[in-house]
């Protein structure tokens, strides 16, 4: 523990129990907290969202991890289709037309992490990064279900389209465009994604469906 | 309906400035918060002389507005209400003493003892009320707060950071039946759930008014302070944000915003929630302290005095009480300049 300490007071900045006490760190606490935020300061650089969702969290985690039921949540990607490459998906991003959206999802069933990784135009670079993870309602709200949190990385990209040649036409907005309207179009997406899987769960009916491709196929 | 007015207000101030000093070079004194704004020393306030009683403190308040508007006018009101922060007496109220004082004879004499931080606005509606619908015509508001200078002074209670915040003061308003410069309205809350959580804490366990040797102080707890400043935070711009709902205007169209001041770091988060810049918020922090429920009319006295309030300015005083107990917001339209 010493050693820590001496480790740790080699680094500025550390307001721990330690050195702030008690009093001093709740004051520097209430000192952070204010009454309202401005959208740009919680939603400038990341945007987190969280929701609860009556349905078993295995369920939950399983409906994610298949990359196709995002035709059904979100707002505008559809068609997912195989690429050459294994895993990695193209759609499109009805947001833009003839837009194309790659997409490939790293699924982790132990901790029940989803992540989409995307981007538009190109699959070489995912750089479109939605975090999600599936949370035992049980374990933080007591009660059955799931809570499932989102976020996404305000990456330089979004800012930047470092590829606006592929673009399917020159005047063609750009997605991150469209960041400071990801907390509000993502929240619209989570409702979806809650109502799909309460009704699925709550009626009894299988939650995950076939790809309509494959079912066509 | 017989429109009533924020007709004019005076305040007093006891003795001279007391500097910070005063708590910060006091032997044993808690310096490690004072960085932080929730505790930030303001640079002076005032102090009650020894023997100086609430009552002494209107008294002298009121003299102003004998000054501008006529001894027989202020003699004549026929409401009378008080509210003192520390009384001096406990069942006595300060009402009848004031009452005796400026010879007054008041048919309606109330001792405000709830609404601490915001009675002012309590008392402007309990006024109105009662200048509508009785035979009263004008009424007499006073907030004296005394306790700056006696308790935050005792041996113990001066080393506490919270020490350091408080100071004294009066402020009092005439209030009449007139159009000059109209209540236009007002929104009160009283929050029963959040009843008893402000404390006195005397800690050999004593009744306040039991013999014994610890000094009574206000027990406000790390996490009961911080539930008193997340109610604060929603509450005071709530009231603000319904009554100017009520009233057709935006929160940006407040020209000046007085509000209890219980230290800097509410006063940031109600003029940020209300989107007002801080030219439009007025307070007396630096030079008075936290005073209370004077706060308001103090500050709105000074904000007169100085021409921060202009004529024609939709003027909005709110404020919450305790640890949240009440909250109230009171829009009056300012036409009321000492020319």
């Amino acid at each position: 523990m010493s050693e820590e300490s001496s480790t740790l007071a080699d680094i500025p900045g550390l307001v721990r129990i330690e050195n702030a006490g008690k009093e001093e760190l709740t004051a520097h606490c209430m000192e952070l907290t204010h009454a309202v935020y401005p959208h740009h300061q919680v939603y400038g650089q990341y945007c987190t969202l969280h929701e609860y969702v009556d349905c078993p969290p295995e369920a939950a985690y399983d409906y994610l991890r298949q990359g196709h039921h995002l035709e059904e949540w979100t707002c505008s990607l559809r068609d997912f289709a195989p690429t050459g490459t294994p895993g990695l998906w193209v759609g499109h991003d009805r947001l833009e037309d003839d837009t194309r959206i790659y997409c490939k999802v790293l699924a982790n069933p132990e901790a029940m992490t989803v992540d989409y990784h995307c981007s538009w135009d190109q699959g070489e670079k995912l750089w479109m990064i939605y975090l999600m993870r599936v949370v035992p309602a049980r374990l933080v709200l007591d009660k059955p279900g799931s809570v499932i949190t989102w976020t996404n990385c305000r990456h330089p990209y979004y800012d930047d389209n470092p590829h606006p040649d592929l673009a399917p036409r020159p005047d063609r907005p750009w997605v991150g465009d469209y960041w400071d309207l990801f907390y509000a179009g993502h929240t619209v997406e989570m409702h979806n994604l809650k109502a799909i899987l309460e009704h699925r769960h709550r009626g009894g009916l299988p939650v995950s469906v076939t790809p309509a491709r494959a079912e066509a196929q | 309906m017989t429109t009533v007015s924020l007709t004019d207000v005076a305040s007093y101030l006891p003795g001279e400035p007391v500097p910070a000093e005063f708590y910060t070079d006091f032997p044993g004194a808690e310096d490690k918060l004072r960085n932080h704004p929730m505790f930030k020393v303001p640079p002076l306030r005032h102090h009650v002389a020894v023997d100086e009683t609430n009552a002494d403190m209107v008294e002298r308040a009121v003299q102003p507005l004998i000054e501008r508007h006529g001894g027989a006018e202020i003699r004549g009101v026929d409401v009378l209400l008080v509210h003192s922060q520390l009384p001096d007496l406990p069942f006595v109220g300060a009402g009848t003493e004031v009452a005796r004082r400026l010879g007054l004879h008041p048919e309606w004499l109330v001792d405000v003892a709830n609404a601490g931080c915001a009675s002012f606005v309590y008392m402007v509606k309990m006024a109105r009320q009662l200048l509508t619908s009785t035979d009263a015509k004008t009424a007499l508001i006073c907030n004296a707060q005394s306790a700056a200078g006696q308790w935050f002074t005792q041996s113990q209670v001066r080393k506490l950071a919270q020490a350091a915040i408080p100071g004294d003061g009066c402020g009092v308003a005439f209030v009449t039946t007139s159009a000059q410069s109209p209540v236009l309205d007002v929104e009160t809350r009283h929050i029963g759930e959040y009843a008893g959580d402000m404390t006195l804490a005397v800690d050999d366990g004593r009744k306040y008014w039991e013999p014994g040797e610890s000094q009574l102080r206000i027990g406000f707890t790390d996490a009961s302070v911080a539930k008193v400043l997340a109610r604060g935070n929603r509450l005071v711009p709530e009231v603000v944000t319904d009554l100017c709902r009520r009233l057709g205007v935006a929160t940006t169209d407040i020209d000046a915003l007085i509000t209890n001041q219980p230290n800097r770091t509410f006063l940031r988060n109600w003029r940020e929630a209300l989107q007002l810049p801080a030219e439009r918020h007025l307070n007396t922090f630096d030079a008075y302290g936290n005073l209370f429920g004077a706060a308001i009319p103090i500050t709105l006295d000074r904000a007169i005095s100085s021409r921060q309030v202009e004529d024609g300015d939709l003027m909005v005083l709110g404020g919450f009480a305790h640890a949240g107990d009440f909250a109230g917001a009171v829009a009056v339209r300012w036409h009321g300049g000492r020319d």
